[in-house]
C-alpha cells in the first residue's frame, strides 16, 4: 500500500544526472542531479543540510521550508530544474558567524521552539515575513506561517517570538538557587534553533541499508507469499526480504502478557497499513520496488469496521482466542447509583461519539540499528527507550542487555512513539545482515500504520438533587481498539476512574471496555481516552445547570474536589486540588464574557445578521503516572574529575521540555547554576530507567527522582567537606569550593578517585509514586496525585454556514508548582490546540485522510488567544510541590468549545469533529427553529 | 516514482512538437510547469506518464492590466497574482481567491496555468491503492458514489465520476468571464474559461478541451462594471491551507440598493468551476434584500444531487451565494 517513496535518489528522470549549479547560504553549489530531484533530498543528502525537515514530502507541513530566491517555498515540492541558478537559504544560513539571528534569539527567550522539528522550517516562513517587514501585525505573521505546521505549541509562542523578533535579546540563566520557578530557555534550545538538532533520520550512517516495510492495503484478508527469492535475485542491491518466518518472536505489545502484534503479519491481515514484509537493500533499491512486483496473493476477508460489529452476537473474531471481541474492561462502582438517580432533582443524559484521531507528530517514525557483536544497538526516535529495549530483545529472543537503545531528539511523540514501530525492523535486518539498516517511514504510512486515539461511544447519565449537589454518575464508555492490544487496557482501565469529573459523586457506577476490531491500532493519545470521556461529563454538567437554573461555573465549584474530599474510588485526597482555585480564578473573566456575548448576540439578532457568540466552560481532573501500577524513576547527578557536572536523564525530551526541568531541579536541589549542567539523556546504557514519557508523569515521577539525586550528591559533598546543611557551593573547573559561614573548603576533584564514567561522586534518586491496586469495584488509589484544570472558551459561530471560530481561551490549571511557567504555558497552548482540533476538525477515516492535508489539524489561523493563569496547590510528594501539565492541558478544551457552541446556538454537539455540516444539521434539527 | 524521460526544450514550439497533454491520465506525454501539483503526482504514481515536457522559462509570467482588462501570463506565480495592486483594486474576487488558497510556499511556487489544470482532490483518485476511479484508469468504475463523498462534486456530476474541481483561482475568473488563450502547433486560439473544463460525463479522464500539444499561455480577465464590487467567500474546515468545502465568487454592479447585473459561480461543489447563470439572472434588478437573495439562490440547486455524505453541500452553496453578495453589495 506504501508507495515506492520518489525519495529514493536518482529517482526519476534518465536523461542523465547534470550537474545543477546554484548558491546555497550564500557559497555557490553544484550537485549532479535530475532535473525532477527534490531540492529537500538534495540539501539533505547531498549537502549534509539536514536542518532542513522533511515530515509529509509532499507540500503539506511546511517543515522543508526554504527560501528560494528570498520567498518561502516547500523544498519538497521544488524540483531541481527550477532551483538553477538561484539562491537558496536555508535554516543553517541564518547563523551568522555563530551568533543567532535576533529571530533564533526570539524563538529561543519565548519558548518557540517545543520538539524542535517544524522549527527551521518556521524560521523560514517567518524570515521570508521579516525581510519585508521588520514590524509585522499579527494578521501578516498568521498569514507567513498559515503553511506551516506545528504540533507542539499551539503557535502562540511562535507568534510572539516573529513579532518580537525586532527587539529580542538574550536571556539569562537564572542564578543558583532560582532555577524552578525560573522562565528559562530550553537546555537543548540552542540546536533546535540552529537546525543542528539530530533527529531519527538525521544522522543515518552513510553505508547503511535501507529497509522499506511492504504493508497490507487489506483491512482483513489471508495471504500467502510466492518465491520471495526469484524477487530478490531479479533485483541487485535488494539483499533480503524479511517475513514472519524470520522474526525470532513474532509478537510484541505495551503489557508484559499481551503480545498480540506481530512484527510482520503470518499469513493472515488485521489492519489496512500492517506490516507484510521488509524489503532489505540499497535505498534506490528498495525505494524503487513497487509492491505489484512481489508474489503476495491476497485473499480477502471481511472486516469488522466497528464496536457494533464487533459486539454484535455472533461476531467474528478479530483474534482468535479473545472471545467477544473483547480486550478488556475495567469499572468502578460505588454507592447506590439506581437509588440516586430515582430521587435526583435533574438527570442529565448523554451519549458522545468520538472519531480515531492521529497523532500527526511531525517527525516521522525513524531510525537505524547496528550489530555491535553480539549486542544490538538502535538508534531511534522514541518515548521510551527502556521499553524499547525490553521489547526488542523479546522479539530477538536476545537478553535486555544485549540491546542498547540511543535515542535521537524525538521530533514530537504525543504517545505515538511508545509503542514499537522501526525498531524490531532495523534491529532484525542488522542483526542478519552484520551491516547497519535505517528506515523512515513515509507519512501516508506513519498514519495508516501506527497507533490513533481511541474512537470512543459513551453514555452517561448524571444526576444532582437539593442543593446543586451531584448525587449518581453512570457511565459506559466503549472503546475502539483497532486490530491490536496496545494501550487498550490503560484506557479501559483509566477512563472508569476519571469517569465523574473532578467532581465529587457520592453514587457512581462506570465502564470502560475496549473491543476489537479490524481497523488500526488504537494506542496512547495525550490523555489516554479522558478527552473523550470528558466532553460527556462536562455536558452533563452544563445540562444539569441548566435544569437546575444555576450558573454553569458556579455548579462546578460547588461541586469541584477539594482537599478532604474522597473520589470515586475511595481514595481521600490529603493535598493540592486546586480545581475550586481554577474556578475562582476564571470567575471574574467568566462573568465579563457572558455579559459580552449577551451584548453580541443582542445586537447580531437586531442587525439580522447569522453570528452568534457563546462561551463555555470545561473542567477535568487526571491522575499523573501509570493506573495502580508502580512506575519508578531513577536519576544520577555525576560530579566528574575535570569539574563536568552530568544529569544522566533517562526521561525523554519529545518536546515538552524535561531535559531543562530536570536540570532546573538538579540544580537547586545540589545548589549549583543550572548553566553548569552537562547532559546525558536517554542511552539505555548511560542513563538509568525513568520509565515512559507518558501519564503526564516525568516533571511528578523523574523530577522528583532528580531532586533526590541533586540532593543526594550535595549530602555526599557536604560530608567530603564536612559542611554544615547551609553550606554554599562553587564549582570552577576542577575546583570546588564549599563555604559554610567562615568556613571555606577547595576541593580539588583531580586528585579524587573517578568511577568509568569520570565521576568522583555520584547522586543518585529513584521515586516510584505511591499507589494501591484497584479492587473488584474499583476501589483503591491508582494515582499518587491529580492535575485538576479549568478553562473557558469563547467562540463565534455562523449560523448560516456552520463554521465554528474559537476567539479566545482561559486556561486555570493547578499544575502544583511551575517548575518552568514557560514550558509550563507550552504545554497547556499545545494541549488547548490539539483540544481545538479533536473539537473542531479533526478525524481520521483509514485509507482515505493518511495525509497531512486530508487529515486536517489546526493553523496557526484555527488558534485563537490563550490567557494561561497557573495556580498552585503544592503537591507535598512531588518536586517543589510541582504534578504534571502535559496531557491536561487538552482534557477540557474540547468540552468548553462544544459548550460554547451551544451556548451561542442552543443546540448541544456531542459527535466530535464539529465539522460545518454537522453543525448545520444540528441546527436544522433543532426544534422550532430554523436560522 | 515512475521512470520516464524528462525533456527540457528550449524553446515553446519545441515544447509543443511533443504533444503532451495535461489533465489526461491516459496521455503518454504531459507537460509541467510550477510543479506544485505534479510533483505529488508522480510521487504518488498517480500520474505515469512516459514523457515529462518541462515548461520552466518557456512560458509568459507577465500580469498585465489595461482598460481592457487583465492579462495574466500562464506562468505568473499564485502568490504574484494575489498582491498586484490592479488585481486587489480592481478584481478583488482573484486576489481574495488566491490568498485563501493553499500556503504561501506553494502560492510562491504554482502558476496560473498549472492552477487551472491542478488535478481533483479525490481520495480515490489520489490514492492507487484503490482499483476504480474512471480519471485515473479509465473503465475502471468510480469508489466515490458509494465510498466516503463529502468531498465530492453535486453538480455537473455523472455516474462515473463525482470528483470536484479543487481550483478556487478558476471560481473567481469563472464568475468574471474570463478565458484562456491556448497555444498549439496550429497556431493560437481562444476559449472563454467556462468551457475550458469538460463535464466528466463517461470520459472523466479527459478534464479540458486541450488538445495534444497545446498549452495555456495566458488568462484574461474583461474589464466588467461587475469586478471591482467583487468577493471570494470559501466555507471550509480550517482556517488555512484547505480546499473549499464550498465556496462562492460573486461580482456585482450596484445601482444604489439595486443589483443592475450579478455574476456568481461556486466552487467545492462542481465537477467544473461552476457559474449559476439562472442565479444571475434573478437577482439582476432585484434588491439585497435577504429574502430575495435567498430565493435567487435557490436557483443554484436545480439539477443538484447529492451522494450521501455530500448531500448538506446543496444548502449550504445557497447560503454561500447569498453570504458573498451581502458581502459584496455591502462594499463601498
Amino acid at each position: 500500500m506504501t508507495p515506492p517513496d520518489a525519495g529514493a535518489r536518482q529517482n526519476a528522470a534518465i536523461d542523465g544526472d547534470a550537474a545543477v549549479r546554484f548558491i546555497v547560504n550564500g557559497r555557490p553549489a553544484a550537485v549532479a542531479a535530475s532535473p525532477l530531484t527534490r531540492l529537500a533530498q538534495v540539501l539533505r543528502d547531498d549537502l549534509g543540510l539536514t536542518g532542513t525537515k522533511i515530515g509529509c514530502d509532499a507540500g503539506d507541513c511546511g517543515a522543508c521550508t526554504v527560501l528560494l530566491d528570498g520567498r518561502q517555498v516547500c523544498a519538497c515540492l521544488t524540483p531541481m530544474g527550477q532551483v538553477e541558478g538561484r539562491s537558496v537559504e536555508t535554516v543553517e544560513g541564518l547563523r551568522q558567524d555563530g551568533t543567532l539571528s535576533k529571530l533564533q534569539q526570539a524563538f529561543l527567550a519565548h519558548g518557540a521552539a517545543q520538539c524542535g522539528i517544524c522549527t527551521p522550517g518556521m524560521l523560514m516562513s517567518a524570515s521570508d515575513l521579516l525581510r519585508r517587514t521588520a514590524r509585522p501585525s499579527r494578521a501578516e505573521v498568521l498569514d507567513a506561517i498559515g503553511g506551516t505546521l506545528c504540533r507542539c505549541t499551539g503557535y502562540q509562542k511562535i507568534i510572539d517570538a516573529v513579532l518580537a523578533a525586532a527587539t529580542s535579546a538574550g536571556v539569562d540563566s537564572p542564578p543558583v538557587g532560582q532555577a524552578v520557578g525560573a522562565r528559562a530557555i530550553r537546555v537543548d534550545g540552542i540546536a533546535k534553533v540552529a537546525g543542528t538538532e539530530s533527529y531519527g533520520a538525521d544522522a543515518i550512517p552513510h553505508d547503511a541499508l535501507w529497509l522499506r516495510v511492504v504493508r497490507s492495503p487489506h483491512a482483513h484478508a489471508r495471504f500467502a507469499l510466492g518465491d520471495l527469492e526469484a524477487v530478490r535475485r531479479a533485483h541487485p542491491g535488494l539483499e533480503q526480504i524479511l517475513t514472519a518466518r524470520d522474526v525470532p518472536f513474532n509478537g510484541f505489545g505495551i503489557y508484559p502478557d499481551i503480545k498480540d502484534q506481530p512484527v510482520l503479519a503470518d499469513g493472515i491481515v488485521r489492519y489496512r497499513g500492517e506490516a507484510v514484509l521488509a524489503l532489505v537493500g540499497t535505498r534506490e533499491v528498495v525505494m524503487r520496488l513497487a509492491d505489484e512486483v512481489l508474489p503476495i496473493v491476497w485473499t480477502m476477508l471481511p472486516p469488522i469496521t466497528g464496536v457494533d460489529e464487533a459486539r454484535a452476537p455472533g461476531a467474528a473474531l478479530v483474534q482468535d482466542d479473545r472471545p467477544g471481541n473483547l480486550l478488556m474492561e475495567g469499572g468502578v462502582r460505588c454507592g447506590d447509583v439506581e437509588a440516586a438517580l430515582a430521587n435526583a432533582e435533574a438527570v442529565a443524559e448523554i451519549a458522545v461519539e468520538t472519531p480515531f484521531v492521529e497523532h500527526a507528530y511531525i517527525e516521522p517514525e525513524a531510525g537505524w540499528a547496528r550489530r555491535v557483536g553480539d549486542r544490538l544497538e538502535i538508534h531511534v526516535t522514541t518515548q521510551t527507550p527502556y521499553m524499547d529495549r525490553d521489547e526488542v530483545a523479546s522479539v530477538m529472543r536476545l537478553k535486555p542487555q544485549q540491546v542498547r537503545i540511543v535515542p535521537t531528539a524525538c521530533g514530537g511523540g504525543f504517545g505515538g512513539k511508545l509503542d514499537l514501530s522501526v525498531q524490531p525492523l532495523v534491529a532484525l535486518a542488522a542483526w542478519r545482515l552484520g551491516r547497519p539498516v535505517a528506515c523512515i517511514y513515509t507519512r501516508p504510512e506513519s498514519m495508516a500504520a501506527t497507533t490513533k486515539r481511541h474512537p470512543a461511544r459513551i453514555q452517561a447519565r448524571f444526576a444532582a438533587t437539593v442543593g446543586e449537589r451531584l448525587t449518581a454518575c453512570d457511565v459506559d464508555a466503549v472503546f475502539d481498539t483497532g486490530a491490536y492490544a496496545s494501550w487498550g487496557p490503560t484506557v479501559a482501565n483509566r477512563v472508569p476512574v476519571h469517569a465523574m469529573g473532578p467532581y465529587r459523586v457520592p453514587n457512581m457506577r462506570s465502564r470502560g471496555a475496549a473491543y476489537f476490531t479490524h481497523n488500526p491500532p488504537s494506542g496512547a493519545f495525550r490523555g489516554f481516552g479522558v478527552p473523550q470521556a470528558a466532553i460527556a461529563h462536562e455536558a452533563a454538567m452544563d445540562a444539569l445547570a441548566e435544569q437546575l437554573g444555576v450558573d454553569r461555573l458556579e455548579f462546578r465549584h460547588r461541586n469541584a474536589l477539594r482537599v478532604g474530599d474522597r473520589t470515586a474510588t475511595g481514595q481521600v485526597l490529603h493535598h493540592s486540588a486546586g480545581l475550586a482555585a481554577c474556578l475562582e480564578a476564571l470567575r471574574p473573566r467568566w462573568r465579563d464574557s457572558l455579559r459580552h456575548v449577551a451584548a453580541f448576540n443582542a445586537q447580531a439578532r437586531k442587525a439580522a445578521t447569522h453570528r452568534r457568540r457563546g462561551i463555555g466552560i470545561g473542567c477535568m481532573w487526571y491522575g499523573i503516572g501509570n493506573t495502580s501500577m508502580s512506575n519508578p524513576s531513577t536519576m544520577r547527578v555525576g560530579l566528574g574529575r575535570d569539574g563536568t557536572l552530568t544529569l544522566y536523564n533517562g526521561a525523554v525530551d519529545i518536546g515538552q521540555g524535561s531535559n531543562t526541568i530536570m536540570i532546573q531541579i538538579a540544580a537547586d536541589a545540589l545548589g549549583l547554576p543550572m548553566a553548569q549542567f552537562r547532559l546525558v539523556a536517554g542511552d539505555t546504557d548511560r542513563t538509568a530507567d525513568a520509565g515512559k514519557t507518558s501519564a503526564s508523569r516525568q516533571t511528578f515521577v523523574s523530577g522528583k527522582a532528580a531532586e533526590l539525586a541533586g540532593a543526594d550528591l550535595r549530602r555526599q559533598i557536604l560530608r567530603l567537606a564536612n559542611a554544615g546543611t547551609n553550606a554554599a557551593l562553587a564549582l570552577d573547573a576542577a575546583v570546588l569550593t564549599v563555604s559554610d559561614g567562615e568556613t571555606v573548603r577547595r576541593i580539588d576533584l583531580a586528585a579524587l578517585a573517578a568511577d568509568p564514567d569520570g565521576n568522583v561522586l555520584v547522586g543518585k534518586g529513584t521515586f516510584d509514586p505511591p499507589t494501591t491496586p484497584l479492587d473488584a469495584d474499583g476501589q483503591g488509589v491508582p494515582y499518587a496525585t491529580y492535575a485538576f484544570a479549568a478553562q473557558t472558551a469563547e467562540v463565534e459561530v455562523d449560523l448560516e454556514l456552520g463554521t465554528t471560530k474559537v476567539l479566545r481561551i482561559v486556561a486555570a490549571h493547578d499544575v502544583g508548582r511551575a517548575i518552568n511557567p514557560m514550558q509550563v504555558e507550552g504545554q497547556i497552548e499545545g494541549g488547548i490546540a490539539q483540544g481545538l482540533g479533536l473539537a473542531l476538525m479533526e478525524e481520521y477515516l483509514p485509507g482515505r485522510t493518511e495525509n497531512l492535508h486530508d487529515y486536517l489539524i489546526p493553523t496557526a489561523g484555527d488558534m485563537p488567544l490563550i490567557e494561561t493563569i497557573l495556580i498552585e496547590d503544592g503537591e507535598p510528594l512531588g518536586p517543589s510541590g510541582a504534578k504534571g501539565v502535559g496531557e491536561p492541558g487538552l482534557v477540557p478544551t474540547a468540552p468548553a468549545i462544544l459548550g460554547a457552541i451551544a451556548h451561542a446556538t442552543g443546540v448541544r454537539l456531542t459527535r466530535v469533529p464539529v465539522l460545518p455540516h454537522r453543525l448545520r444539521a444540528a441546527l436544522q434539527a433543532k426544534p422550532g427553529d430554523r436560522p | 516514482m515512475h521512470t520516464f524521460i524528462l525533456e527540457r526544450p528550449r524553446d515553446l514550439a519545441a515544447a509543443l512538437a511533443f504533444h503532451a497533454q495535461a489533465g489526461r491520465n491516459d496521455a503518454p506525454a504531459e507537460y509541467i510547469a510550477g510543479g506544485t501539483d505534479m510533483v505529488q503526482l508522480l510521487q504518488e504514481h498517480v500520474r505515469r506518464p512516459e514523457r515529462l515536457v518541462s515548461l520552466a522559462g518557456l512560458l509568459d509570467g507577465h500580469i498585465e492590466a489595461g482598460p481592457q482588462g487583465l492579462r495574466l501570463g500562464a506562468a505568473a506565480t499564485m502568490a504574484d497574482v494575489a498582491v498586484h495592486p490592479a488585481v486587489v483594486e480592481q478584481f478583488p474576487v482573484i486576489s481574495e481567491a488566491l490568498l485563501n488558497s493553499a500556503s504561501p510556499q506553494v502560492r510562491n511556487q504554482a502558476t496560473m496555468g498549472g492552477n487551472l489544470l491542478q488535478r481533483t482532490r479525490c481520495p480515490y483518485f489520489r490514492d492507487v491503492g484503490y482499483a476504480a476511479c474512471n480519471k485515473r484508469s479509465p473503465g475502471s468504475g468510480c469508489s466515490a458514489i458509494d465510498g466516503e463523498n463529502r468531498w465530492h462534486a453535486v453538480v455537473g456530476t455523472s455516474d462515473d465520476c463525482i470528483a470536484a474541481n479543487p481550483s478556487d483561482l478558476a471560481v473567481a475568473l469563472v464568475a468574471l468571464e474570463a478565458g484562456v488563450e491556448l497555444r498549439g502547433a496550429g497556431g493560437q486560439r481562444f476559449v472563454p474559461l467556462i468551457d475550458f473544463h469538460r463535464l466528466p460525463g463517461n470520459t472523466p479522464h479527459i478534464e479540458s478541451v486541450l488538445e495534444p500539444g497545446e498549452v495555456i499561455a495566458a488568462i484574461t480577465v474583461p474589464a466588467s462594471s461587475t469586478a471591482r464590487r467583487s468577493h471570494y467567500l470559501k466555507v471550509r474546515d480550517r482556517a488555512s491551507f484547505e480546499f473549499a468545502v464550498v465556496s462562492a465568487a460573486v461580482a456585482l454592479d450596484m445601482d444604489g440598493g439595486r443589483i443592475r447585473a450579478a455574476r456568481v459561480a461556486l466552487g467545492g461543489v462542481g465537477t467544473k468551476p461552476w457559474r449559476v447563470p439562472k442565479v444571475e439572472a434573478a437577482l439582476a434588478g432585484g434588491s439585497l434584500d435577504p429574502a430575495v437573495l435567498r430565493r435567487a439562490a435557490a436557483l443554484a440547486a436545480e439539477g443538484a444531487q447529492g451522494r450521501g455524505h455530500n448531500d448538506f453541500k446543496i444548502e449550504l452553496m445557497q447560503r454561500a451565494i447569498v453570504r458573498a453578495i451581502e458581502t459584496a453589495g455591502a462594499r463601498a
